[in-house]
């Protein structure tokens, strides 16, 4: 676009507008926060922890490095294999899979343990054949495990939906040459993958170097902790705001000097076109390494989560069905989770259009960046920022708590929603911009007759992330619940606080059986009606 | 413009939810499982609330360090009446806040552990942590820590101190129990621990998932499955170092408008018919000299109990809690 004149610029000046509006809101909206949470002045008891900075720092770099590039080659395998074959229930699936971001991480932790632990599936399955393997889930391993499954699943539902833009005929073209497996993979599938990868990556990276409960769980003791633990002990035991806000700091700068070259690379050409598929198979050799694939990755991620089904969908199910307050919880959570979805849509449309209509890297990295930051805040700080900002205002917490709920999330599931938005956008900029530029097609007439049908797919994806990020919420709302006020993940946490285990599966299945139909019915939903209206 | 949209989108909830009140009303912050459906929260609104003339507010916080977090952000303009669930480790420091209000509940016939007592602070219930295991799956349980110690074939999950008031227990228990030599102590019993999980339901969910031989908890746990799923395989492991106790306390706040009510509350709250209500509901044993239900007369009721004084938690617990976070690195 560097070549595009003046004039075409200037018919962006619409999305170049609502996108830098948006940025610079949430920027605000953050230093609020920050700025909220520095002026409380309360006395810190005496004797605060003194954590180990730098020893949390390489910790946290060491780990969540192994991750980024574990999960990354994991996602590109299992993309890969699920591109090419085709089985009966390959749609849930991918929907099963897509879950792994958004479930609770404690119930994706807990499943993880029922199949992988000391007493799970697997070792009850060797200690058949008098195979009981003595090892332990529990330590860097475990993270590493862990956080690989769930971000490379991630990474695999995102890469599926990038590798499916690429359109029949150059499939066809492809085949008629007889490419083979690994000429193909180069050919037509790298191209569209890569542009993914930085802003994937970038993502994966952050949310390793925060994570919390699973390093809390599966890491076996403090050795393992990362500095966003350090922060929450700083709120909760000391009560040293201060201290755990330049914590914060700490990690935000870190982690966006990090991040940033992801952002300002500028993704590889890439086509786009509708999902309609040519369904092209590779040859035998690569068929069955692609069936190995899906069979490691469906034991590693899938069997975890059927655990966390099976033990919740039992007779323990049926009393909790009962209950008034589960459907009010399922009520708020639903309502919250569809406002959050158009929320999120309606941001990251704003900011990757815009975005899109910027050529020069420094501006679409400075749209993206603030969206990025909200994933490397911890969550504490964000629902501190966000109590002592609602106070200010006069407003009774609980009042707000939904609003809240709904706009932390939005925040949060922000950068996901780009990560799908952005690279099919500029697919379609590179492939349409000089039809668009002579149909003069700009603004919001450019969406509904250009982009909107050819993103279908992308939109029911980002409206699902939107939708089970808040839905699965444990973190942000800590400090607004009232006992009126409640949502699934909150039912299910009480259940599990008070021995209640069995009422806690059967929630934690529900929470899981929303995600997965969520993720398994939205995509091709929008794609039709996007369909509809072209 | 965000900030002002969110700001009109409040401002246009914000009458709905605040209906016209006649009686005066009392809010209490607390735990959320003490206020949940099955929790004792319920029918002590629903018992107070027939002869108080007002109406009884539960605000549930995530834990009750999360409650008395959310009052000292409030400062005097909090809402809440009386902060509910505060346990011995960490009165200490509510009371340096200076946010709490002397109470003029008579405490002296309560049944309490060491006969604890405050000024400020009304004990509503106590229990003492405990190893709890599987009888089933571990006839012969360790009887102290140095025999848990000193068993590699033992795994037991514990709760970080940093996040949980189990967790903090545990840290005193070992200090209570040893003394300069705790520092010592924990390097041997760091090896039998699976894992240190964020809350006391993580770990006791990993407990119930059979994948750790023992969980910290209380020697009151049992008696949750025995009454409620009519399971007796769990049993609290008796420890020759004595046990640790928990005391559950019930502060008013100096800000409260409503000290006399705060206070009949508290009154109510260590009455027979309140006190009758904590047992089967938030499985901790009664201050009040009650009838305990069925089921708790199997339970196991350590002789040699310890306590640490309130102060002196306060003034050492950071460090202490470092000496034992350096055994686990």
């Amino acid at each position: 676009m560097n070549n595009a004149p003046p004039l075409f610029r200037a018919f962006d000046f619409p999305r170049r507008a609502i996108g830098l509006t948006i940025a610079a809101s949430i920027t605000a909206l953050m230093l609020g926060i920050f700025l909220a949470v520095s002026r409380v002045d309360i006395p810190v008891s005496s004797n605060s922890l003194q954590p180990d900075i730098t020893h949390l720092v390489r910790m946290s770099l060491i780990q969540a490095a192994l991750t980024t590039f574990l999960s990354l080659s994991v996602g590109i395998a299992l993309a890969w294999a699920l591109n090419r074959l085709r089985f009966f229930g390959r749609p849930l699936v991918v929907s099963l899979f897509a879950t792994a971001i958004v479930a609770p991480a404690i119930v994706v932790a807990l499943g993880m343990i029922a199949v992988w632990g000391r007493a799970g599936w697997i070792n009850q399955l060797l200690a058949i054949f008098s195979l009981g393997w003595n090892g332990s889930i529990f330590g860097l391993h475990g993270i590493l495990f862990a956080h690989t499954i769930l971000n490379g699943a991630f990474a695999a539902h995102i890469l599926l939906a990038r590798l499916q833009t690429i359109p029949a005929q150059k499939l066809k073209t492809g085949q008629s040459l007889a490419l083979s497996p690994l000429r193909r993979f180069l050919v037509l599938d790298w191209p569209v993958i890569s542009g993914a990868l930085p802003s994937l990556g970038a993502i994966i990276f952050l949310l390793a170097f925060t994570s919390f409960p699973i390093v809390l769980i599966l890491g076996g003791g403090p050795a393992n902790q990362t500095l966003e633990v350090a922060i929450y002990s700083y709120v909760r035991l000391s009560f040293d705001l201060r201290a755990a806000l330049s914590l914060a700091l700490v990690q935000l700068v870190f982690c966006l000097i990090i991040v940033l070259p992801a952002l300002l690379a500028t993704p590889s050409l890439a086509s786009s076109g509708t999902t309609r598929q040519f369904h092209w198979p590779d040859t035998k050799g690569a068929t069955i390494a692609q069936w190995a694939i899906l069979t490691l990755a469906l034991a590693g991620f899938g069997l975890p989560l059927l655990a966390v089904l099976v033990n919740g969908i039992g007779p323990g199910l049926f009393p909790v069905l009962t209950q008034n307050r589960f459907w009010q919880a399922t009520i708020t959570s639903l309502s919250i989770g569809a406002i959050s979805a158009f929320v999120t849509l309606v941001l990251a449309l704003g900011l990757t259009t815009s975005r899109n209509s910027f050529s020069s890297p420094l501006m679409r990295a400075a749209l993206a960046l603030p969206a990025f930051a909200y994933l490397v805040i911890p969550a504490l700080v964000l629902s501190l920022g966000f109590f002592l900002s609602v106070r200010a205002l006069q407003i009774a917490p609980s009042n707000a708590a939904p609003l809240v709920l709904v706009l932390a999330n939005a925040l949060l599931a922000l950068p996901f929603a780009i990560s799908v938005l952005a690279p099919a956008l500029d697919a379609i900029n590179k492939r349409y911009a000089k039809t668009a530029r002579s149909l003069g097609l700009s603004g919001f007439a450019r969406w509904r007759m250009l982009e909107w049908p050819l993103m279908g797919r992308e939109v029911g994806i980002v409206l699902a992330f939107g939708f089970c990020f808040s839905l699965g919420d444990l973190g942000v709302i800590a400090l607004f619940g009232t006992s009126e006020f409640s949502t699934l993940p909150w039912l299910m946490f009480r259940a599990l606080g008070a021995y209640r285990t069995n009422d806690a599966a059967a929630i934690a299945s529900v929470l899981l059986l929303l995600t997965l139909i969520v993720f398994w019915a939205l995509p091709p939903l929008m794609e039709k009606l996007s369909h509809a209206k072209s | 413009m965000l900030t002002r949209f969110v700001l009109t989108l409040v401002m246009a909830l914000a009458p709905a939810a605040a209906p016209a009140q006649e009686s005066p009303a009392l809010t209490i912050y607390t735990y959320d499982a003490f206020a949940a459906d099955w929790g004792p929260g319920p029918a002590l609104k629903a018992g107070f609330e027939e002869t108080c003339a007002c109406t009884l507010r539960f605000v549930a916080a995530d834990s009750s360090i999360g409650a008395l977090r959310r009052v000292q952000l409030e400062g005097n303009s909090t809402k809440a009446d009386i902060v509910l669930g505060l346990d011995t480790s960490i009165v200490g420091e509510a009371l340096a806040t200076g946010l709490f209000a002397n109470h003029s509940v008579d405490t002296g016939a309560l049944i309490v552990p060491k006969n604890w007592s405050s000024p400020s602070f009304v004990p509503f219930d106590y229990g003492y942590f405990a190893m709890v295991y599987n009888t089933e799956l571990m006839p012969e349980p360790p009887t102290s820590f140095e025999k848990l110690a000193a068993n590699p074939d033992i795994k037991i999950v514990i709760q970080d101190p940093r996040s949980s008031t189990p967790g903090m227990g545990l840290m005193l228990w070992i200090k209570a129990a040893y003394g300069n030599d705790a520092e010592e102590a924990w390097p041997e019993i760091a090896p039998r621990v699976l894992t240190l999980t964020r809350s006391w339901s993580e770990a006791y969910a990993l407990f119930l998932a059979g994948e750790a031989d023992m969980v910290l908890s209380y020697t009151t746990s049992p008696a949750y499955h025995l009454i409620v799923e009519n399971d007796p395989r769990f049993a609290a492991a008796p420890f020759r170092e004595g046990h640790y106790t928990q005391i559950e306390v019930a502060g008013i706040l100096a800000s409260s408008p409503n000290q006399q009510l705060a206070n009949d509350f508290l009154a109510y709250l260590i009455s027979p018919e309140a006190q009758g209500i904590i047992p089967a509901t938030n499985w901790m044993y009664p201050v009040a000299d009650i009838e305990l239900p069925e089921g708790f007369d199997t339970l196991f009721v350590p002789q040699k109990t310890l306590l640490l004084d309130d102060m002196t938690v306060t003034e050492n617990a950071a460090g202490w809690i470092g000496e034992m976070l350096n055994s686990f690195e």
